[in-house]
C-alpha cells in the first residue's frame, strides 16, 4: 500500500511537469514526423544517373537513355559537358555518364562504341548502383547488336529486305523483353521496408529509455531534498521504497507508450484489437525493465549529476545498439553487441508485433530477457542500496 | 523516577578517518526533552541519524522504548517521529497532501489521517495554508510543516534537529509552544539547537558535545551553578566555557 503511495505521487508530479511531458510525448511525436517526412515513404533504392549527352541526336544514344529512363527507381537528369566537370570537382556529384560523340554513327555502322563513366573515388553506394544499371542496359543493348549482326550474316544471300528483318527482329526482342528466358522472381520474405515499422518501435523504445534518467534522478532528489532520509525513519519498508519507485517508473514508461501507440494507431491504423493488447504488453514488460535498470543507476550514483551522465550515456549505447535508426543485420560486426541492448529486444518484439509476423509466444525470447533484466535490476539495485553509503 | 525511554550505550560512528561520534552514552526518560548541545561537527546530528536508524553505529547501541536500534529497529521506528534539520518537504505538493504522504508512511490509514493531518497543521498554525503548495511557504512556514509532519502517527520519541533555525521570531515562538504542548502531553523529545536561550527554556536535561564525545550533561540549572551563579550566568557562558571560543567549521 505504500508502495503504491510513493508510486502514485511520483506518476502526479510527473504528470504535472509540462517539461517532462513535453520531453517525453512531444519530441518523440516530433522526431518520428521528421523522420518520415525525410524518407517520404519510401525505402527502397532512389538513384539517379546524371548523363552528359554528347550525342544528342542518335538514335543509339536516345534508344540508350530511353531504356534507362525505363528503370524504375532511376532517373535520369542531363547535365551540360562543363557543369558536370564543375560538380564533379566539388565532389557535388560522385559519378556522371558520359554517352560520347558519334556514339550512334559508331553502332550503326558496327564499329564498337563506349560509354564513359567518370566517377569520383568509389562513386558512393548510389553511384556503384547507378553504374551497374547503366552496365545492365549497355550489356543488354551489345546483345541485342550481336543478334542482329548474326541474324543479318544468316540471312545475307536470300532475299528479305533489312527493313522486314528488322521489324521482325524488333518484335522478337521486344518479347524476349517482356518474357525472358532467364527472368528474376522477386520473393518477399518479411515484410516490405516501412517507415513506420523501421522508426517507430526504435524511437518509442529510445524516448521510454531515455526516462531512465528520470527514474535515476528521483531516488537522489529525494535523499538531496532530504525526503528520503525521513522516509528512511518511517515505517515504509526499502523494499516498499523500491516497490514504490519501481511502479512509478513502469507507470511513466507504459503511459508514455501508450499514449504513442495510440497515436500512431489513429495516425496509421497498425493494430488489430488483439494485437494493440500484445503490444502493450511488450510496452510494460518494457517499460518495467527500464524502471529496474534506473533503480539500478540511482542506487549506484551519489549525485544527480552523476546519475544523469551515467542514465545518458548507458541510453545512448543501448539506443544505438539497439538498431534504433539503422537495422543491425546478422553478418555486422556490430550484430554481436546489438545484441547486449535492451532496445534489441524491444524492437525486435515492436517490430514483428506491427509487421504481423509474429505473436506472444513466438516472442518468448524477447520477453524472457527483459523479464530478466526487470529481476536482475530489481536485485543489483537492492543489493546497490545496501551497500552504498546512506543506504540501507 | 520516570522509565528510561531510551537509552544509548557507546555509540560510535566514524566517516573515513574523521570519528564523528565517540562513545556517547545518555539516557532520556519518559516525558522529558533532552537537549543536545554542540557547536557544529560535534556529532550531534549523526547522533540523532543513528538513534532514528538512518545510519548504523559502528559500535555500540541504543534501545527506544526498549527496542534495539540495531537488532529491532522495524519496532523502534514505530514509535519514533523525527523533524530533520533539512527541510524534507516535497515542494511540489500542498502542506496537507505533504502531511497525508507521510502519514501513510507512518501507518496511517482511512479517515484517521487526514484528521491527524489537519489537528497538526492547525497546532502549528497552517490550517488556513493547508491546500497551498509547500514550494510557496516562507522559511517559517516551512520549518512549522517540518515539524507538524514529524506528529504525523503521535510518535511517543521525537527528534527534533534544529527546528527554528533561520525562522522569524513568530514561527520561532510558534514552535516552541508546539513543543511544550508536546511536553505536557508526556511526549519525550531530544532536542539539538544552537539557540542557547532555547535549551535553556524548553530543556530538562542537556548534554553538551564537542569532538564527538559528551563534555557534559546535567539540567541547564545545574550546568550553569557550575561557573557561578545560576540567576546571572546564562547557558551559553557554560556553553562557551566547555568548547571554548575557537571558531569553528
Amino acid at each position: 500500500m505504500r508502495a503504491l503511495v510513493i508510486a502514485f505521487r511520483e506518476v502526479r508530479t510527473y504528470l504535472q511537469d509540462t517539461a517532462d511531458l513535453a520531453f517525453s510525448l512531444l519530441l518523440p511525436i516530433a522526431i518520428f514526423t521528421l523522420m518520415y517526412a525525410a524518407f517520404g515513404g519510401q525505402l527502397l533504392f532512389q538513384g539517379t544517373a546524371h548523363v552528359v549527352n554528347e550525342d544528342p541526336e542518335g538514335i543509339y544514344s536516345t534508344l540508350f537513355l530511353e531504356r534507362l529512363r525505363g528503370i524504375e527507381n532511376l532517373e535520369v537528369k542531363l547535365l551540360s559537358s562543363k557543369e558536370a566537370e564543375e560538380r564533379l570537382d566539388r565532389s557535388d556529384l560522385l559519378l556522371v555518364l558520359r554517352v560520347p560523340k558519334g556514339f550512334s554513327n559508331r553502332l550503326a555502322s558496327g564499329d564498337p562504341a563506349e560509354l564513359i563513366l567518370s566517377q569520383r573515388g568509389d562513386a558512393g553506394q548510389e553511384g556503384q548502383i547507378v553504374v551497374s544499371l547503366v552496365r545492365a542496359v549497355a550489356e543488354e543493348m551489345g546483345e541485342e547488336f550481336k543478334v542482329r549482326e548474326q541474324v543479318a550474316r544468316a540471312l545475307a544471300g536470300r532475299n528479305i529486305s533489312q527493313e522486314r528483318t528488322e521489324t521482325v527482329l524488333q518484335k522478337f526482342m521486344d518479347r524476349e523483353r517482356a518474357n525472358p528466358i532467364l527472368g528474376v522472381q522477386e520473393e518477399l520474405v518479411g515484410t516490405r521496408p516501412d517507415p513506420v515499422n523501421m522508426f517507430l518501435p526504435g524511437i518509442i523504445t529510445m524516448f521510454v529509455l531515455f526516462a531512465i534518467t528520470l527514474n535515476a534522478r528521483t531516488l537522489l532528489e529525494e535523499r538531496r531534498e532530504g525526503t528520503l532520509e525521513r522516509l528512511l525513519t518511517t515505517q515504509l519498508t526499502v523494499g516498499e521504497l523500491f516497490t514504490g519507485k519501481f511502479l512509478a517508473g513502469l507507470a511513466r514508461g507504459f503511459l508514455q507508450t501508450l499514449i504513442l501507440l495510440s497515436l500512431s494507431q489513429v495516425a496509421f491504423h497498425l493494430f488489430t484489437p488483439l494485437t494493440f493488447a500484445e503490444i502493450l504488453i511488450v510496452a510494460l514488460i518494457f517499460a518495467a525493465a527500464v524502471s529496474a535498470l534506473g533503480l539500478v543507476i540511482a542506487s549506484v550514483a551519489r549525485t544527480e549529476d552523476g546519475a544523469i551522465w551515467i542514465a545518458v550515456f548507458f541510453t545512448m549505447v543501448m539506443v544505438m545498439l539497439g538498431g534504433t535508426f539503422f537495422s543491425i543485420s546478422q553478418g555486422s560486426p556490430l550484430y554481436p553487441l546489438s545484441r547486449i541492448s535492451i532496445n534489441t529486444y524491444a524492437n525486435d518484439a515492436f517490430k514483428a508485433i506491427i509487421a504481423g509476423e509474429g505473436s506472444l509466444t513466438h516472442l518468448r525470447r524477447e520477453l524472457g530477457i527483459m523479464a530478466g533484466i526487470i529481476i536482475g535490476g530489481l536485485g543489483v539495485g537492492r543489493v546497490f542500496f545496501r551497500i552504498m553509503p546512506g543506504g540501507r | 523516577m520516570p522509565e528510561e525511554f531510551l537509552v544509548a550505550q557507546d555509540l560510535h560512528k566514524s566517516f573515513s578517518a574523521d570519528k564523528a561520534v565517540d562513545g556517547v552514552s545518555f539516557t532520556i526518560h519518559t516525558g522529558e526533552i533532552f537537549g543536545l548541545l554542540g557547536p557544529n561537527g560535534a556529532g550531534k546530528t549523526t547522533t540523532i541519524r543513528m538513534l532514528s536508524t538512518v545510519l548504523e553505529p559502528d559500535r555500540g547501541d541504543a534501545t527506544i522504548g526498549g527496542h534495539s536500534i540495531r537488532r529491532d529497529a522495524d519496532a523502534a521506528r514505530k514509535l519514533i517521529g523525527v523533524c530533520p534539520q533539512e527541510l524534507a518537504l516535497y515542494q511540489d505538493l500542498s502542506a496537507l497532501a505533504n502531511m497525508i504522504f507521510f502519514g501513510r508512511m507512518v501507518g496511517l490509514t482511512g479517515k484517521e489521517v487526514r484528521v491527524q493531518a489537519m489537528a497538526h497543521l492547525e497546532l502549528v498554525g497552517l490550517t488556513e495554508k493547508a491546500k497551498s503548495k509547500v514550494g510557496k511557504f516562507s522559511g517559517g512556514m516551512k520549518r512549522r510543516i517540518n515539524l507538524a509532519i514529524a506528529l504525523m502517527g503521535h510518535p511517543e520519541l521525537l527528534f527534533l534537529d534544529e527546528p527554528t533555525v533561520g525562522i522569524d521570531p513568530q514561527s520561532r515562538n510558534n514552535i516552541y509552544q508546539t513543543i511544550e504542548d508536546l511536553r505536557d502531553k508526556g511526549i519525550t523529545i531530544l532536542y539539538t539547537t544552537h539557540y542557547m536561550e532555547e535549551a535553556d527554556r524548553l530543556c530538562d536535561r542537556v548534554a553538551i558535545m564537542d569532538g564527538g564525545k559528551i563534555i557534559a550533561m546535567d539540567t541547564p540549572h545545574q550546568l550553569r551553578s557550575r561557573i557561578g551563579s545560576p540567576e546571572t550566568v546564562t547557558l551559553e557562558d557554560v556553553f562557551l566555557k566547555l568548547t571554548g571560543r575557537n571558531l569553528r567549521d
